[in-house]
């Protein structure tokens, strides 16, 4: 028993160790003064210039602006793809609608299809209605993208529910308008939580849109700045890009291990 | 079709005074509007999905497979299936080809066998949760931010060489993102690295639901650690292993940020992956009939590869 379970926790150190080591160094030389990078690695931390090469990365990629609108972005988006998905569920599973199966496949049928399938066409009507580089722009893209799945999720879990409580409140005389809002969103509250956690850091983590629709500064989403910080890797060095990196990431892991319950009931829903 | 407006009161209320509207049933006429008008109210809640969904993502999807039999001359013709016929052709082409075929064979194996191990590793037992922790951290990070940390770890006075020096070993020391098919196969473990983590999560939950009573019987008829494993875990983890593979498999095919980040499909074009090919094509070759037949034989893929999974999950939600 017991070389077996030194030699299990062996192996589980070894992974977790080399797992680490990105994570490590990405955090250390974030930490190193820019102007005290020696050109090579630190692994071990000495001083402490993170707000310092934060506000580099800020200043020189222009991060306050891309942070306001991606979280205008992740915000209005993953709301919006919540409500209108929840509508589409509820529609399709609650009331009696026909062609159930019609429907489903015309909303679901987004998200199978990959996103370089839209980029193009959606680039020139952007271009002729002058939605290219708005924040509208962005807002009804992402919002689109992010309502397949997001309907899929609300009408797997919309099939759960017991339907005696709309029916019952039906025969009470509550319009449908009031039955959503008043007894179904309630119900698939969870449900619209891990949505709204999963396409948040979906739209968040965008970089192809971000790139494609948006070229202004104070248009473009964050991680289109992150990619421009990159690019000038040699410029600013590497401490600067790092703690840029580790400031842009740091919403998504923050909400990611707070929600990582909703984020795995999404994933099992997706099952 | 049922209607919830019509009939149906629950027994014991007709003591009580019912509502007015209820008292009398209805003609037929009004119960044909009724319907119309939910059926009308039904339509409302679906539209703006609907709308959304035909008007940004279905109707791209219809114009770009137009737009990928009309060849990129400047008049455009109609050209049939010469822009396919570039997949035979333009070397660059194949050699996305072979890369997005690298590409799917790591992010299926890599992901899946990794994160099966360290999920049953760390299942139970006291450093474990820390030790998933680790695993699971990356996977909350955004492709680009993986692309920045990959490439401090990866640049000729990055991490790797550092280390590779540091031990005398400088002979493999090498500009990493420079070379194929070096340059592919490191950025397939950068983003195995990030992608094991949700295959952590898929295999622990597959294994809580495991009940306990099929692994003592196992250990009660004498089955060894190993048999135990083989012959009663693997098999009920079956489910979670077709969208562990499932997932990856699509993700890999998707997979752009990352390759965009560290070399924009670079040096030359040696890098490119379908997905990343798209959009070389398209916006900075502006061969967008190139472009687009990439498109479509990606899309082709993606729909094959999620097939495999998907027929599960509609199987068993029923639609």
């Amino acid at each position: 028993m017991s070389l077996g379970r030194v030699l299990r926790n062996a192996a589980i150190g070894v992974l977790a160790v080399l797992w680490l080591v990105p994570t490590w160094l990405l955090v250390v030389n974030a930490l190193v003064p820019a102007a005290n990078y020696s050109g090579s690695p630190h692994w071990l931390p000495e001083d402490f210039g993170l707000f310092d090469n934060m506000s580099q990365a800020w200043d020189k990629a222009h991060l306050g602006p891309a942070l306001g609108n991606s979280l205008l972005y992740s915000v209005v988006s993953a709301v919006a793809a919540a409500v209108l998905a929840g509508f589409a569920a509820f529609a399709t599973i609650v009331m009696p609608v026909k062609r159930q199966a019609l429907w489903f496949w015309v909303i679901y049928s987004g998200t199978l299809l990959p996103l370089q399938v839209f980029i193009r066409p959606l680039f020139l009507s952007y271009a002729h209605t002058s939605l290219y580089d708005t924040q509208l722009g962005l807002v009804l893209i992402y919002t689109a993208i992010a309502v397949p799945f997001a309907f899929f999720v609300m009408r797997n879990y919309t099939l759960t529910l017991p339907r005696e409580v709309v029916e019952a409140a039906r025969m009470d005389g509550a319009s449908w308008w009031r039955v959503f809002w008043q007894i179904h969103v309630p119900l698939t509250r969870s449900a619209m939580i891990a949505v709204f956690v999963f396409q948040f850091v979906a739209v968040w983590n965008d970089l192809m849109f971000g790139i494609t629709m948006a070229t202004s500064r104070n248009i473009r989403p964050v991680m289109a700045a992150l990619a421009d910080l990159q690019g000038n890797y040699s410029n600013v060095g590497p401490p600067v890009v790092l703690a840029g990196a580790l400031l842009v990431s740091l919403p998504t892991v923050v909400l990611f291990f707070a929600a990582q319950r909703f984020f795995v009931s999404s994933l099992k829903i997706h099952r | 079709m049922s209607t919830y407006t019509t009939g149906r009161r629950p027994p014991g209320t007709t003591g009580t005074p019912p509502a007015p509207r209820r008292t009398t049933p209805r003609s037929p006429r009004e119960h044909t509007r009724a319907t119309v008008r939910q059926r009308l109210t039904a339509g409302g809640f679906m539209a703006p999905a609907v709308l959304l969904v035909t008007l940004f993502l279905l109707a791209p999807f219809v114009w770009t497979v137009y737009r990928s039999f009309f060849s990129d001359t400047r008049t455009a013709p109609f050209s049939w299936f010469e822009n396919y016929s570039l997949f035979a052709s333009d070397p660059a082409l194949s050699r996305s080809i072979q890369n997005t075929l690298m590409w799917v064979v790591g992010t299926v194996a890599l992901p899946f066998v990794l994160g099966l191990a360290i999920a049953c590793m760390t299942n139970s037992g006291r450093f474990s949760r820390l030790a998933r922790l680790c695993v699971v951290l990356p996977y909350a990070l955004s492709g680009s931010a993986v692309a920045v940390v990959w490439n401090f770890m990866l640049t000729t006075d990055g991490a790797v060489n550092q280390v590779l020096t540091g031990v005398g070993l400088d002979s493999l020391a090498q500009g990493w993102l420079l070379t194929w098919p070096g340059n592919t196969v490191v950025m397939i473990v950068a983003n195995a690295w990030q992608a094991t983590g949700v295959a952590v999560i898929l295999f622990l939950v597959g294994l809580q639901s495991i009940p306990p009573e099929t692994l003592e019987a196992g250990s009660l008829d004498g089955a060894s650690g190993w048999q135990q494993f083989r012959h009663i875990v693997l098999p009920q983890l079956r489910p979670v292993s077709i969208i562990v593979i499932g997932m990856s498999l699509v993700n890999g095919l998707k997979s752009f940020d990352l390759i965009w980040v560290l070399t924009q499909g670079g040096p030359g074009r040696a890098t490119e992956t379908l997905a990343v090919s798209m959009y070389n094509e398209t916006f900075l070759e502006l061969r967008p009939g190139a472009g687009a037949a990439i498109a479509v034989v990606l899309t082709v893929i993606v729909l094959a590869a999620s097939w495999l999974y998907l027929r599960r999950q509609l199987d068993v939600k029923g639609v």
